[in-house]
């Protein structure tokens, strides 16, 4: 058959095909207007006018306070979108970058706690600690996928519910844990200021800080960009991602590179915890933010695994977020909010796929016309 | 394109065989005929009228039905449940009427000689059975043409004995059986009719008893094809590549390569000839490394047998795999990133441990330039190409980096004849250039007209060495069978 096979739609929902031109702008545009709209009908239901709730959001959100709120979620959704991103490159689906990032976090914060060291020093060795953690716990179901076949799906869903076990057993007082006074709440030994990364004042209008560690995923965007488009590792990682039996067929060792990958995601999951960790709680606590790596998941399939796309999720799933705190105040479920983000997920990748399947039809047609008129008298050409 | 003016005309009461190689268009014509692939042009017409199909569902409504050769089977259901599966009978709005169901597929199976019991479980039951099941579950919706997909691809010379048996059935109580096969002494034995496609497009109708197995297989492959001979002998006595003892067992412990031996020397084509499934495909992804397998390997100097992958690439190991929208290439990337499959511990192609894009770039350039792939340009995904083009590509990669040793495992299927020639060219170059070649294809002239050597593999072992310089494809094709003689 010379017929071309065609990608999956995995492939595709998972950013393993490569889309170009204005479609990677106009499909999410179109879909964030479908979703306001879907999110306005709902409005309309429950008997709140959608127009002025949606500007009341908009009005809200742009205040210089919520910017940062929305910064600092966005530093977290991002780190946490690219750990689940590393996966998907490769067909690995991190389910697990929530237990990852949780036990990172409550382990750092409890060698962080124990130890004083020269600031730089001391915030190194958090960060360390954490992302050591997030990648030895994803390597167990690496591992169980190279040894025994195990799907990652099963084993890393699996272990979040035992991370979250073993966190609650660390976070006791006979173990890692504290009286956190003024409350009845138990948290890990604070963090020393040496500890500690000072926030940024980037947002004039307001004394809140935004996450010095913004730094640090931004960072981070730019090494996953480089490490898997510039590298020889890259490629391989999205070779075994795009076809396991052709990158087999060139030598790529597919049992290492699932491993490496999964590691690879479990150390930028450990990173998650961190902007939270060293520049607000300087404890692991009770109330540390959970399901951030659910999140991840949604952003990571908004932005396409692409780091500048990722980013723009992040920050308008975390602009929604922030923005929905002023709902409650006008009687309005801030529940819309997560109805807008579903929908925005859901739009978003069918819009991808329609034009994608339009593009792909559109090239193959394009190349067969340059061909047929390059060479007219040739029989050989492409198939259509 | 995988069909083109494709005539078939089938009488109602005939067993009717689609032959033809593998690719040559036999499964997409089907998929035409059952709807799961629409013409780009065309009309069928059943019983007179034409019609159109979108799905199967109204390929089943005009009384058109498929057994695929793998079966689409609950196992944990018995016959009746997997048969009304789908098209469950109802009683009153919501309940099923199994009582119905079981008369008429009792009724189905005794007017056809089926012998199937309503009541079994499907996994209770022998392959043939199966395929019975699924006959019986195109016959309960009402179809009246049956197409057979590679029936006795499953099955075990008893089973295929008596499918025929019921193929006869079926056919004699006016029912019309579309049979789909490559093996042609079965077509022989079972067809009324048969039409013959080579290369997506029909080239003959003929009828069992004006034809031989040898005719046939002519009009299969093609005479008027060009030659793939080679001229003067480029053999040298420098072993390149030595395999011993090769051997690769399936999960089961069966043996599926059993102690291969061959040497090839430079400026040597190796041909291994074979009814496919003997063991071939497993015999290079054992020389490849892909596969775990005893015995073993030498490479000039090297015992590689231990070696991974990608090490036996770097020493000089060229693979043009059998499958290559599977094996060969990354689909939806573009032609640059494909020239770095395979070569990404090399230059041009990589700098250390960063890819050098300009670098790969400029040679996929020069691939394209040398081995004529006709591509609007290197930032086309590889899907966009031909089946020949790809093909060119890939030998234009596997033949850079100054290979020692080529293994080229079915180059030329599925690829149409101006880019097969132009492959033969490519290959004898190789050979010309002092490279081991180790050629496997199920193209007998191809095997032949390239072959320096050539050796039979049947059930995995090495059962014949022929010389190509004096055997017919017809001798050839009856050792590959175990049924004769090679000259």
């Amino acid at each position: 058959m010379s017929g071309p096979a065609k990608s999956t739609f995995a492939d595709r929902l998972l950013g393993r095909v490569r889309l170009r031109g204005p479609v990677v702008l106009v499909a999410p545009i179109l879909a964030i207007v479908f979703a306001g709209l879907i999110t306005s009908i709902v409005l309309l239901i429950t008997g709140d006018p959608p127009l002025d709730t949606l500007l009341l959001m908009v009005e809200y959100g742009t205040r210089p306070r919520s910017i940062v709120l929305t910064l600092n979620s966005a530093t977290y959704y991002y780190l946490s979108a690219l750990a689940v991103a590393i996966g998907f490159r490769m067909n690995l689906f991190n389910i697990g970058v929530d237990g990852q990032y949780r036990l990172a976090a409550l382990v750092a914060a409890a060698v962080g706690g124990a130890v004083t060291l020269p600031a730089p020093l001391h915030v190194a060795l958090i960060i360390f600690v954490a992302m050591v953690v997030g990648a030895g716990w994803a390597s167990i179901a690496g591992l169980l996928k190279v040894r025994r076949g195990v799907s990652e799906v099963i084993s890393t869903i699996m272990l979040n519910a035992i991370a979250t076990a073993l966190g609650a057993w660390l976070l006791n007082k006979d173990r890692f844990a504290v009286e956190v006074s003024g409350s009845n709440n138990i948290g890990t030994k604070p963090i020393g200021a040496s500890g500690q990364v000072p926030g940024l004042e980037l947002i004039p209008g307001t004394t809140s800080k935004v996450f010095g560690l913004i730094i640090l995923a931004i960072a981070m965007g730019i090494l996953y960009h480089v490490l898997i488009n510039k590298t020889r590792f890259g490629f391989d990682l999205r070779a075994t991602g795009r076809s396991e039996s052709a990158a087999v067929a060139s030598g790529v060792n597919v049992k290492r590179m699932v491993l490496i990958a999964m590691m690879l995601s479990g150390a930028m999951a450990g990173l998650v915890g961190m902007p939270q960790l060293l520049g607000a709680s300087y404890s692991y606590s009770l109330d540390f933010p959970t399901g951030l790596g659910f999140i991840g998941i949604a952003i990571a399939l908004l932005g396409r695994n692409n780091p500048v796309g990722i980013a723009f999720g992040a920050l308008l799933w975390a602009f929604l977020d922030t923005s929905s705190n002023i709902l409650q105040l006008h009687e309005i479920s801030p529940d819309i909010v997560q109805i807008m983000q579903g929908t925005i997920v859901l739009s978003v990748i069918v819009a991808y796929e329609l034009v994608h399947r339009y593009q792909i039809s559109a090239g193959q047609r394009r190349v067969s016309r340059q061909l047929a008129s390059a060479t007219p008298t040739q029989a050989e050409g492409a198939s259509a | 394109m995988a069909n083109r003016d494709v005539s078939l005309s089938v009488w109602q009461g005939h067993v009717h065989a689609i032959v033809g190689e593998n690719g040559a268009g036999k499964s997409t014509l089907m998929k035409i005929l059952y709807g799961m692939q629409r013409p780009d042009e065309g009309e069928i017409r059943v019983n007179g009228t034409a019609v159109t199909f979108r799905t199967p569902g109204d390929a089943i409504a005009a009384g058109i039905g498929m057994v695929h050769q793998h079966f689409m089977l609950a196992d944990n259901l018995t016959v009746l449940e997997n048969v009304v599966l789908g098209s469950e009978p109802r009683k009153g709005g919501v309940a099923l009427d199994f009582g119905a169901a079981r008369k008429k597929i009792i009724q189905i199976s005794d007017s056809y000689g089926l012998g199937l019991d309503p009541d079994v479980t499907v996994e209770d039951l022998g392959v043939g059975a199966r395929q019975r099941v699924e006959i019986l579950k195109v016959l309960y919706r009402g179809a009246r043409i049956l197409i057979l997909d590679e029936p006795t691809a499953v099955l075990v010379p008893h089973e295929v004995e008596e499918l025929f048996a019921n193929l006869r059935e079926l056919v004699r109580e006016g029912l019309t059986i579309i049979f789909i096969s490559h093996k042609l002494d079965e077509v022989l034995s079972v067809a009324d009719a048969i039409t013959v496609i080579r290369r997506g497009t029909t080239v003959a109708s003929v009828v069992p008893k004006d034809v031989t197995a040898r005719q046939l297989a002519e009009l299969m492959v093609g005479s008027e094809l060009p030659s793939p001979e080679t001229r003067e002998s480029t053999v040298t006595d420098v072993v390149a590549v030595s395999v011993r003892g090769l051997s690769v067992q399936s999960p089961e412990g069966r043996s599926i390569v059993d102690g291969v031996d061959f040497d090839i020397r430079k400026g040597e084509v190796l041909g291994i000839a074979g009814v496919e499934g003997n063991g071939q495909a497993e015999l290079v992804e054992a020389v490849m490394g892909m596969r775990v397998a005893g015995g073993e390997i030498r490479l000039g100097e090297h015992d590689i047998s231990a070696w991974p992958t990608l090490r036996r690439r770097e020493a000089g190991i060229g693979y043009i795999p059998e499958d290559r929208h599977r094996q060969g290439l990354l689909l939806e990337a573009p032609l640059w990133e494909n020239r770095i499959l395979g070569h990404q511990t090399r230059r041009p192609n990589v700098r250390g441990f960063w890819i050098d894009r300009a670098g790969a770039r400029k040679d996929t350039q020069r691939i394209v330039e040398e081995y004529d792939v006709r591509t609007p340009g290197i930032d086309v995904d590889a899907s966009a190409l031909s089946g020949g083009n790809q093909q060119k590509l890939i030998i234009g990669r596997e033949m850079s980096g100054d290979p020692v040793f080529l293994i080229a495992s079915h180059p030329t299927r599925g690829v149409d004849v101006g880019a097969q020639a132009a492959i033969w060219d490519h290959l004898r170059a190789a050979r010309a250039a002092g490279l081991a070649v180790l050629l496997i294809s199920a193209d007998l002239d191809e095997l032949i007209g390239l072959s320096d050597t050539l050796k039979v593999l049947l059930r995995g072992r090495i059962v014949a060495d022929v010389d190509p310089r004096n055997v017919t494809p017809e001798q050839l094709g009856s050792a590959m069978t175990g049924a004769g003689e090679a000259a």
